[in-house]
């Protein structure tokens, strides 16, 4: 601006003076820090595992060496034992005995050992040589063109193959020869040295064979008085466990199809044990079992070094075919962090099952099990399904689908009589076109084909006859939850009614109704529905009052426990079944309680399908018929009715007496409530307006109500629940708090964010209306509906756990799905009738298994000879006939039913279920199967006695050292009561001889604590021997005197009895 | 409801989001930095157009300026000392962040589940938001081609020699703010959009706002010619018979053209009278050939039409001015 001005000195510039080596250096550090960090990342941050194996490497050490300290010291002390040294000197020996011929084998091998190194080279060599030359001359075209080619590697070919190779041929003793070999003759020289060498060894194992032997013994004999893993073996694990390098363990396999875990081209990875170390087989062999306390981690939170906790359950599930994944869930590939690995993140959709869960991977591949064993909290999840009415509105494959079974062989039935009809019509057009058919030929075909369809006609014949026969067991099979309501007036005090709906669990905390969400116009209209639709009569008889004293000794005697409990809080015992009734006396009427305990099938109407209406005295008039409907009456016109309650609850074949004793007792299991008088009941404009809410909320799912007898379930289908996306679950207002892992209560979620799959199936079933939170529905048919089961937090975890497991079994690769097929598949089968029967109240039917009446007090010590029989041997022990018979009709009677046919001296009872009759051989080879019995059973032929084997067995039979009579029932009444086994006059027709023999000899390893008495006979000579006082005449005797025992029993007759009853009073 | 800062904090720290957090940043930062140097480059120029000897001597146009320094430095290592450092810095910064945040990798894809929202990349979340506002061919296929063309139209319309190798604002006003009203005004803005608005059913969320994939939202809109009952009734008498069935579509299509050609013309005048509102941008507009003039308006009508429709979409709930069988807008 002023050049001419004195300038002052000018700022320096500052693009070419100012340095910038600061900026540079700082930013050179940085990249330096930086490639640091990564490096550190690269090793140990994306690595955490190396942690892992680290501490593993140190704790197991230290574990393996203390354990071979222990180990080492028993050896020591075994090895000095006298046994030990008797074997080892037997070993020695052996071994010096065999030391010669050993030597002299060895020095045979040795010399073919060198035969065959010296002419290997020369034999390779000349082998691949000769090889290509064939192949050369091979590939040359036979053609006019190539012929002087072809002649000419021929010529080389037979060149190379006739060519002399000189060999340095060793003879023993250092020395060699020369010997000259063409191609053929090296083959031959080589093969034979291979197969000299071959006799060698045997020979070897041959002169070996007694050291073997000793060695053997020895072996044995340490692994026999010192089972567990050897010294040998832990010291070459500790050398594995020390010198363990960081890498990574994972299983890899190929398994076909499916895509749960295996997805990405169908491969099984699982990397757990890069972390679960103690998981690899190579590191810890399946004998070696460790916890946290063994390698003194007990406290660790952060210790996956333990092996597995249910070893049966990896010999079952070969961890090399299933991985871990399969049954546990989580990202079997990941490793950066346990958060990763455990799949625990939103763009997983498999995390691995929390410990309550665990069980829910069994439900992915044993999805249709009825039960599974070592799966009680999956058991404890199907049960309650079923039980708490779930099934009343999910579908469920497998649960209960009579119904549609029904439809379905309904709708079969109607397309096979449409084909018949279509057929004849056909037929019919056949013929008269063969009567008009220009050449014999084609009339002969035209002829041929109608015939043929009239032998199709034939087929449709019996392909109807035997779906009507299923459509029948349908029928009897067909079971709902809930009572029928159309009996509520005949059944229920009025004003009880509409508590009940609105106060379910209050009054009844463990109700299996669920509590439903009504407004009070709700309850009213509900309740007036079903007061006004119900049926009005013919009433029940009209019963004298009975003794609830010796009603309640029925009661608690009979087996209503097993399923009933009684007494509320800690006073409640019995089965959670079926209903509690501690206060039953509220609100059941006298009259229909008598009948319903006499005979809970009873119906005040039969339902007809086909006309769709309740039949009424007075329609039965019309149609010229007795009012009567029960087993043998089970039609009108023509077509099958619904003639008994659709309910489990069975017959327990009692008097009237003791029917109206026991309602006696439970007329009195009541508070002093008052109940609020409701006049609305029959109120005719509620009617419309309750039907529809009725109808809303699927009550006909669990209950029989008149006019919805045909409402299917209005629930959505659970079957595949556990596969469904996580975005097709409406978490409504409740997403942030689930993302936030904060309860709907406000609590902090005990497993951080529940917005998964299992969190959003717990909190349904724990609150169903909890996604409603915060929703504006005026309209209550706009909320949702499910109502809330009264569950305990095992009951519910249970719950999630089935629901959670039942994932489609598509994602599965099919091997991997437990498909049943024989035995199995009929065990499954009957486990499906034996849980929906609740079998398990009254008896132990898997090993392992509790029943209900086994834990009540009044079984408990020596009262437990009163418990109803174990049935895990039941298939071996009778014979499959006589159980078709015996589950029909467990009086064994048809005029005397008062009574069980078999133990008649038990006070609980079995009762008659009226099982149809697919179910009782469905039954029937269950109890086979899980005896593992064939399936069809042939009675043996039996030995017939000779009159001395009947003196002999007469004898043993009523010996004071086995005086079976004493507790074995007899035919007389005084005795029976106080009899703890059955007539043994049943034991022809009911049991299978093999187990009687195996019984008598040994009771007590088939059902320990057995009042039946173990050691009647001792074994010797291979033979069963009595083993108490012989009479003379058995003194010379040659055959086996249990066998003899059996053959006896098996021909008992009444007359036979009395003679030995007479012999020796019973009770002697 | 507003008020869920941890959704904010949920979005803000999604990988897929880190470029896009960064450009609220980088994108401000830098508009002002150019912008603080253009300036001073414009006091400098404004000092040497006023003293044509100090211009003829010292014609470095950046500041800072020093009448004693050097006219021009060389590369090495002036410049690529310079650039090194920037070169590290970009390394670290790159290095710490793929230490830090994991590629944002989903579970398997499954054919049968749509991921909700489904976003695009940020890089195209611009795009994705426009197909919002037009119809997929325009907005897919006919505007990204008149972007491309656009930018590769530039040097050719644009002939204006000042602002080379320096920051200017005076020489260069119209180019600044076509490119911060099109590209942070309009690009960045619709990226923003499509990160932090854009939820679940592509519902358009407030920041702090809930992601509900089950909200309700008033979404219905309607067609200009709705608006005023177009319906063909009064064409029907004036077709001929074969075209009577389609009378409603010919109305529709020939409404449709008042609209849109009243835009056009508007919009196009509009532009014409800032490119000459000032001495120097007339005399810019002066040396321009009507193919040059014609193609920049062209490309302006059509930039301008985004956040017209986009205002008109948001605040008149109106779908589409022009419907026509085969295309709408």
């Amino acid at each position: 601006m002023a050049p001419n001005q004195p300038a002052a000195p000018p700022p320096p510039d500052p693009i070419t003076t100012k340095s910038l080596s600061g900026p540079l250096l700082i930013a050179a550090l940085l990249l330096i820090a930086a490639l640091g960090w990564s490096i550190y990342h690269e090793e140990i941050g994306l690595r955490p595992w190396r942690a892992y194996q680290a501490r593993f490497s140190r704790v197991y050490s230290a574990f393996l060496e203390k354990r071979l300290a222990e180990r080492r010291a028993a050896e020591k002390k075994l090895h000095a034992k006298a046994e030990y040294k008797k074997l080892e000197a037997a070993y020695e020996q052996a071994a010096r005995e065999a030391q010669p011929k050993d030597e002299a084998i060895e020095r045979d091998a040795a010399l073919v050992a060198s035969q065959r190194a010296a002419m290997l080279h020369s034999f390779v060599t000349v082998r691949a040589y000769v090889g290509s030359l064939t192949y050369k001359y091979e590939e040359i075209p036979n053609t006019p063109a190539y012929r002087s080619d072809k002649a000419s590697a021929f010529r080389t070919m037979m060149k190379a193959r006739e060519a002399k190779h000189e060999i340095a041929w060793p003879v023993g003793g250092g020395k060699t020869i020369k010997r000259y070999f063409n191609a053929e003759e090296l083959n031959t020289e080589f093969t034979k040295l291979l197969d000299k060498q071959a006799e060698l060894v045997g020979a070897r194992a041959k002169a070996d064979a007694p050291e073997t032997a000793a060695e053997a013994d020895v072996k044995d004999y340490e692994s026999r008085t010192l089972p567990g893993v050897s010294a040998a073996t832990l010291n070459n694990l500790l050398h594995k466990a020390r010198s363990l390098t960081y890498s990574i363990h994972q299983l890899y396999d190929y398994p076909p199809g499916g895509s749960v875990n295996y997805s990405g081209g169908g491969i099984l990875v699982t990397r757990c044990q890069t972390c679960h170390l103690a998981m690899d087989p190579s590191l810890v062999p399946a004998a070696l079992t460790i916890t946290k306390a063994d390698l003194g981690l007990a406290k660790s939170k952060n210790a996956p070094f333990t092996t597995h906790p249910e070893p049966i359950l990896l010999q079952i599930h070969s961890i090399t075919t299933f991985g871990c994944t399969t049954c546990h869930n989580g990202n079997g590939w990941g490793l950066d962090s346990t958060k990763i690995a455990h799949g625990r993140y939103e763009h997983w959709p498999w995390p691995l099952y929390y410990k309550e869960n665990i069980e829910a991977g069994c439900q992915n591949c044993h999805n249709d099990a009825a039960w599974t064993q070592y799966a009680p909290v999956l058991n404890r999840g199907r049960f309650l399904f079923r039980v708490k009415g779930c099934i009343g509105c999910h579908k469920y494959a497998g649960f209960d689908d009579q119904k549609e079974e029904l439809a379905d062989a309904e709708r079969m039935i109607g397309n096979l009589e449409r084909e018949k009809a279509g057929n004849v019509l056909t037929a019919k057009e056949l013929n008269h076109k063969g009567d008009n058919a220009a050449t014999n030929a084609e009339a002969q075909a035209d002829y041929n084909a109608a015939t043929n369809l009239t032998v199709e006609n034939a087929k449709i014949e019996t392909r109807v006859t035997a779906l009507e026969t299923e459509e029948r067991n349908l029928f009897e099979e067909v079971k709902k939850v809930g009572p029928n309501l159309k009996e509520v007036k005949m059944k229920l005090h009025q004003d009880w009614i509409p508590y009940w709906i609105a106060q379910t669990h209050t009054f009844e905390p463990h109700a299996q109704m669920p509590q439903f969400r009504l407004d009070p116009d709700q309850v009213q209209a509900i309740s007036a529905f079903i007061w006004q639709d119900a049926l009005t009569g013919p009433a029940p008889a009209k019963q004298a009052a009975g003794d609830p004293v010796h009603g309640k000794k029925l009661f608690m005697e009979r087996g209503c426990l097993a399923c009933h409990s009684i007494g509320e809080g800690s006073s409640r015992i019995g089965g959670d079944y079926a209903a509690n009734l501690s206060r039953v006396g509220e609100k059941d009427k006298y009259d229909y309680l008598v009948q319903w305990i006499h005979d809970p099938r009873q119906r005040t109407e039969p339902y007809d399908p086909y006309l769709k209406k309740d039949l009424t005295p007075a329609d039965y008039k019309k149609a010229g018929l007795p009012f009567v409907f029960d087993a043998e009456h089970s039609t009108f016109e023509g077509h099958p009715i619904e003639w008994e309650n659709p309910t489990i609850m069975p017959s327990f074949r009692l008097s009237w007496q003791d029917s109206r004793d026991i309602a006696s007792y439970l007329e009195t299991q009541r508070t002093d409530m008052k109940y609020a008088p409701a006049p609305y009941m029959n109120d005719p404009k509620l009617f419309a307006k309750g039907k529809a809410l009725v109808m809303f909320y699927g009550c006909a799912g669990c209950h029989e109500i008149a006019g919805l007898e045909d409402q299917g379930r209005i629930g959505v289908e659970l079957t595949h629940e556990g596969s469904k996306p996580l975005s097709r679950f409406d978490f409504g207002f409740e997403m942030a708090n689930a993302e936030e892992g904060i309860l709907p209560d406000g609590k902090k979620a005990p497993h951080g964010p529940w917005d998964t799959v299992r969190g959003f199936i717990e909190q349904k079933i724990k609150n169903p209306g909890v996604y409603d939170t915060d929703r504006y529905r005026p309209n209550p048919e706009n909320r949702l509906h499910m109502p809330t089961p009264a569950l305990n937090r095992q009951d519910l975890e249970a719950l999630v756990t089935f629901v959670l497991g039942s994932v489609n079994p598509d994602e599965i690769p099919p091997y991997l799905l437990y498909k049943p097929t024989g035995d199995a598949a009929a065990i499954q089968k009957g486990w499906w009738i034996v849980t929906q029967y609740n079998c398990m109240g009254c008896h132990q039917i898997a090993v392992g298994q509790q029943s209900v009446l086994e834990n009540l007090p009044m079984y408990q010590g020596e009262n437990s000879v009163n418990l109803p029989p174990v049935l895990t041997f039941e298939g071996a022990r009778v014979q499959p006939q006589w159980l078709k018979g015996f589950l029909a009709n467990p009086a064994l009677s048809t005029t005397d039913t008062n009574r069980d046919g078999v133990r008649s001296y038990l006070k609980v009872r079995m009762p008659t279920f009226y099982f149809s009759d697919r179910q009782i051989s469905e039954l029937t080879s269950f109890f086979e199967a899980m005896s593992a019995q064939p399936l069809q059973y042939v009675p043996p032929t039996l030995k017939p006695l000779t009159p001395q084997e009947t003196a002999i067995a007469r004898a043993i039979f009523t010996s004071p050292a086995a005086p079976c009579l004493k507790c074995h029932m007899d035919g007389n009444a005084q005795h029976d009561k106080t009899s703890s086994a059955p007539n043994l006059l049943l034991a022809s027709g009911r049991l299978q001889p093999a187990w009687t023999l195996q019984w008598i000899t040994e009771p007590n390893t088939m059902a320990p604590g057995t009042a039946m008495p173990s050691g009647l006979f001792r074994r010797e000579n291979g033979l069963w021997v009595f083993n108490g006082p012989l009479p003379a005449i058995a003194k010379n005797y040659q055959g086996d005197m249990a066998d003899l025992l059996v053959r006896y029993l098996f021909t008992m007759t009444p007359q036979e009895q009395q003679r030995v009853l007479r012999a020796t009073p019973a009770g002697q | 409801m507003l008020g869920n800062w941890h959704q904010l904090w949920v979005i803000a720290s999604n990988p897929d989001n880190v470029p896009v957090v960064a450009l609220i940043v980088l994108v401000p930062f830098f508009t002002w930095f150019g912008l603080r140097q253009a300036k001073a480059n414009d006091r400098l120029i404004e000092k040497l157009e006023k003293d044509p000897e100090l211009a003829r001597t010292h014609h470095r146009k950046t500041q800072p300026y020093h009448a004693s320094w050097q006219k021009e430095v060389h590369v090495w290592p002036y410049l690529l000392r310079i650039e090194l450092l920037a070169a590290i810095v970009v390394t670290v910064i790159l290095l710490v962040w793929a230490l830090t945040v994991n590629a944002p990798l989903e579970e398997l894809a499954n054919a049968t589940i749509t991921m909700n929202p489904a976003k695009a990349p940020w890089y195209f979340l611009g795009l994705q938001e426009m197909l919002e506002y037009f119809d997929p061919w325009i907005a897919g296929v006919l505007m990204p081609t008149f972007i491309i063309l656009g930018l590769m139209a530039i040097p050719f319309i644009d002939e204006n020699p000042l602002g080379n190798g320096y920051y200017t604002y005076k020489q260069r006003r119209f180019a600044i703010w076509t490119f911060l009203a099109g590209f942070e005004g309009m690009w960045l803005v619709l990226t923003l959009i499509g990160t932090f608005i854009r939820g679940p059913g592509f519902m358009w969320f407030w920041p702090t706002q809930t992601w509900d994939p089950d909200r309700v939202e008033f979404l219905t809109t309607r067609n200009l010619d709705q608006m005023f009952g177009v319906n063909g009734k009064w064409l029907a008498h004036i077709l001929p018979a074969s075209q009577q069935p389609y009378a409603e579509l010919w109305a529709k299509g020939l409404f449709g053209i008042i609209p849109v050609g009243l835009y056009m013309v508007l919009a196009a005048w509009i532009f014409y009278k800032i490119i000459t509102s000032t001495p120097f941008s007339r005399k810019i507009f002066s040396r321009m050939s009507l193919l040059q003039f014609v193609v920049m308006e062209l490309l302006l009508v059509v930039m301008l039409s985004l956040p017209i429709t986009f205002f008109m979409r948001h605040l008149l709930r109106i779908k589409y001015v022009w419907e026509t069988p085969w295309f709408n807008l």
